[in-house]
């Protein structure tokens, strides 16, 4: 099967880089898969899982928090600010911030506030959701 | 009197025996930290370069517009001011603060509105003492900066730049030159400016959407990532002065302490002389 380069940067490391056959990213307008030899595009992911296949018949799947993904000259970078394995998760932690912010959310504080625990527990109920605990 | 002179002499040798062994203390954690932050820089480096390359990719486009890279007429200005949590790191706070106060001034008298977001304590306490409109205050995540709080930092500049309450953002913090030399900067965040402009042609990549968002979306990681690279930067620079300042202190300590174990060695000679001339005095005197 035709392999492509992946690279999956954030701040803190890269935290992969390897070759493989297929990735499924989400962003604003849906899901989209890339295969290997797939034209020069570059959209903006949102807090979702990330489908990565090293063979082609097997998913790893990360979650992975705001970013883009970027494919040219068969290489496919994606980059985002937070990125975790879905076996990494630590599930007790995620749950402990999707209660805060849903507290925090019912509590209808400023605008600013609203927003941010909204965004809290995007990112929250996204991590549960990979990690499968949902 | 020699021996009243003697104790003193002691006492403070001492006392600053003590000292050293903290500055000594200091010098090594410092030293251990900053390896620890130089990685960290360093490691921040390819997603920077990532969206940057993006980002020039997209404003090479001849007929690309944001309200991100419109340059406006000055008229607010919103500075971050990075600086340290704790003293003792030489002049550290104090070079990165003066800048910052020098522009933020300069401003000023030209009667611009200028508001602050301070990060690090002395930061904070500095500009809040100056009387300066701080905005955001981000005491104590220097060090254990994760990606959440220069989200959260990010956030905030990038509401306060859409709401057009400010025109331009600049940053004051301190870039790690080398573990020697530390030089306090002032870099322009927003607009956008010095995208690399080569050949303005239209690009065969496909934007999903559209560029404008694409670029509008990435705003906030190219925001986050700058203030996570420029804390952790100002953070290895911390360290290193912190590092320079304990290691001349504890030179000082120990040169100190010579001179002093020179003074009450010459003390305790004094005495002993003495001494003896009482004793050979006090036998002469006998055997007459």
């Amino acid at each position: 099967m035709n392999t492509f380069k992946l690279k999956i940067i954030t701040p803190e490391k890269i935290f992969y880089e390897g070759e493989a056959v297929q990735i499924i990213a989400k962003t604003a307008a849906g899901n989209v898969g890339i295969l290997a030899g797939h034209t020069p595009y570059v959209a903006n992911v949102v807090p979702s899982p990330l489908k990565i296949s090293e063979n082609g018949t097997d998913f790893r799947i990360a979650a992975v928090s705001s970013g883009i993904v970027k494919s040219e000259n068969n290489i496919v970078t994606v980059v985002t600010t937070a990125v975790e394995w879905a076996e990494d998760i630590d599930v007790a932690r995620a749950e402990r911030s999707k209660e805060r912010a849903e507290r925090e959310l019912a509590a209808r504080a400023s605008d600013k506030e609203f927003r941010h625990a909204e965004q809290r527990l995007k990112r929250a109920l996204n991590r549960l959701t990979v990690s499968g605990k949902m | 009197m020699a021996t009243a002179n003697m104790k003193d002499v002691k006492r403070r040798i001492k006392s600053v025996e003590s000292t050293m062994q903290i500055t000594k203390a200091m010098q090594l954690v410092a030293s251990s930290k900053l390896r620890r932050a130089k990685e960290r820089a360093l490691a921040a480096q390819p997603f920077f370069a990532a969206l940057y390359d993006t980002m020039s990719d997209i404003s090479n486009d001849p007929a690309f517009t944001s309200i991100y890279t419109k340059k406006k007429v000055l008229k607010s200005t919103l500075f971050v001011v990075i600086a340290g949590d704790r003293g003792l790191a030489g002049g550290f706070n104090s070079n990165v603060l003066k800048l910052a106060s020098q522009k933020v001034e300069e401003l000023l008298e030209k009667k611009e509105k200028v508001s602050v977001i301070c990060v690090g304590r002395k930061a904070v306490e500095y500009c809040e003492k100056r009387g300066y409109d701080v905005v955001g205050r981000f005491p104590q995540v220097a060090e254990s900066l994760n990606i959440v709080d220069a989200e959260d930092i990010a956030d905030e500049i990038i509401e306060k730049f859409r709401c057009a309450y400010y025109d331009q953002v600049d940053m004051v913090y301190t870039t790690f030159v080398s573990a020697l030399t530390q030089e306090p900067v002032a870099v322009s965040v927003l607009p956008v400016q010095d995208l690399a402009t080569g050949v303005r042609s239209k690009s065969l990549t496909e934007y999903d959407p559209s560029p404008e968002e694409v670029f509008d979306g990435l705003i906030p990681q190219y925001l986050t990532g700058l203030i996570y690279a420029a804390v952790v930067d100002s953070f290895a620079s911390e360290q290193a002065a912190r590092r320079t300042a304990m290691e001349s202190a504890s030179d000082n300590a120990e040169e100190m302490i010579n001179n002093l174990s020179l003074l009450y060695n010459r003390a305790r000679q004094a005495m002993i002389t003495q001494e003896l001339t009482e004793i050979s005095s006090a036998s002469l005197n006998d055997s007459e």
